[in-house]
């Protein structure tokens, strides 16, 4: 079960993803900015990896290694 | 003797037709340098076909496009073409390059066990952006190009006989570089957005085996 707050962040942060193009995630398929949110209120496999990279990438912009 | 490259290119959903047509400059670099190159896309990237010519052609420098899991690569409707411990011992000698999911994870660690010369791939999910209005141009597509050209320029810089560390470094460069584009103050939201994902790619490239090979 992952925490309310954090899938409100996760989603807000999706939202400003651009709505005229697709994003393929590997062998899991191609999916909308709709469908990401989706899957994160739903916590489903695709909503739990898009949790993890925000996550991590939010952690690495602390660190400041994002490109580094 | 003169070089020999296998590439594998299916094209049967949105994501291998881009890793498909991107893949294009690879082939004409290759072929303008005098390497042959067998050219299996399409339903030709199947298991037969790759396993012939891995054993029969043995080419030193091996690129796989398509879908990926942790111990395997796939080609044409994802059909497994190389899985560890089966038959991983024919990317013995050679270098491999594989946009294709997860499969640096155990796939890259077991073929260098097996004598392979070096993997590079990913270790997590390869993810792109692309304009669905570009698919039947997908070389025009801007935004795949962010994703897309850092990931094939590994391809290209072995061909031109670069270290496996140095086509490690240009790619993670090029990532690199878009991020600081998408992230600068010039970007608008939608662009900034992606480039999480792009550094998602970047920081799951991964080198196994001898770094210092080249093709």
């Amino acid at each position: 079960m992952i925490d309310e707050d954090i899938k409100k962040l996760i989603i807000a942060r999706l939202e400003v993803l651009p709505s005229d193009k697709k994003i393929s995630i590997g062998s899991i398929g191609e999916f909308t900015k709709e469908q990401l949110i989706e899957s994160v209120k739903r916590e489903d496999a695709i909503g739990r990896k898009m949790i993890q990279i925000e996550l991590e990438f939010l952690q690495a912009l602390k660190e400041g290694i994002v490109t580094t | 003797m003169n070089k020999k490259m296998l590439i594998t290119r299916p094209e049967h959903d949105d994501t291998t037709h881009y890793l498909s047509h991107w893949s294009k400059k690879a082939i004409a670099l290759a072929q303008e340098k005098g390497i042959t190159v067998f050219d299996l896309s399409r339903e030709k990237a199947n298991r037969d076909k790759t396993e012939g010519i891995l054993k029969k052609q043995e080419p030193g420098l091996v690129i796989f496009n398509g879908h990926g899991r942790e111990d395997a690569v796939g080609g044409h409707k994802d059909e497994p073409l190389v899985i560890a411990k089966q038959n991983d011992a024919l990317l013995r000698e050679k270098i491999t390059y594989a946009i294709s999911c997860r499969s640096a994870k155990v796939l890259g660690s077991e073929s260098i066990k097996q004598g392979a010369k070096a993997y590079l791939g990913y270790e997590e999910d390869f993810i792109f952006f692309y304009e669905p209005k570009r698919i039947t141009e997908p070389l025009t597509d801007k935004t795949a190009e962010l994703f897309l050209e850092p990931s094939h320029e590994a391809m290209l810089s072995l061909i031109k006989g670069n270290t496996v560390e140095e086509a490690e470094r240009r790619t993670k460069n090029m990532f690199k570089e878009n991020i600081q584009r998408l992230l600068s103050s010039e970007a608008t939201k939608e662009e900034t957005s992606m480039a999480r994902y792009l550094w998602w790619n970047m920081k799951h490239l991964i080198a196994h085996g001898d770094k210092t090979a080249t093709f």
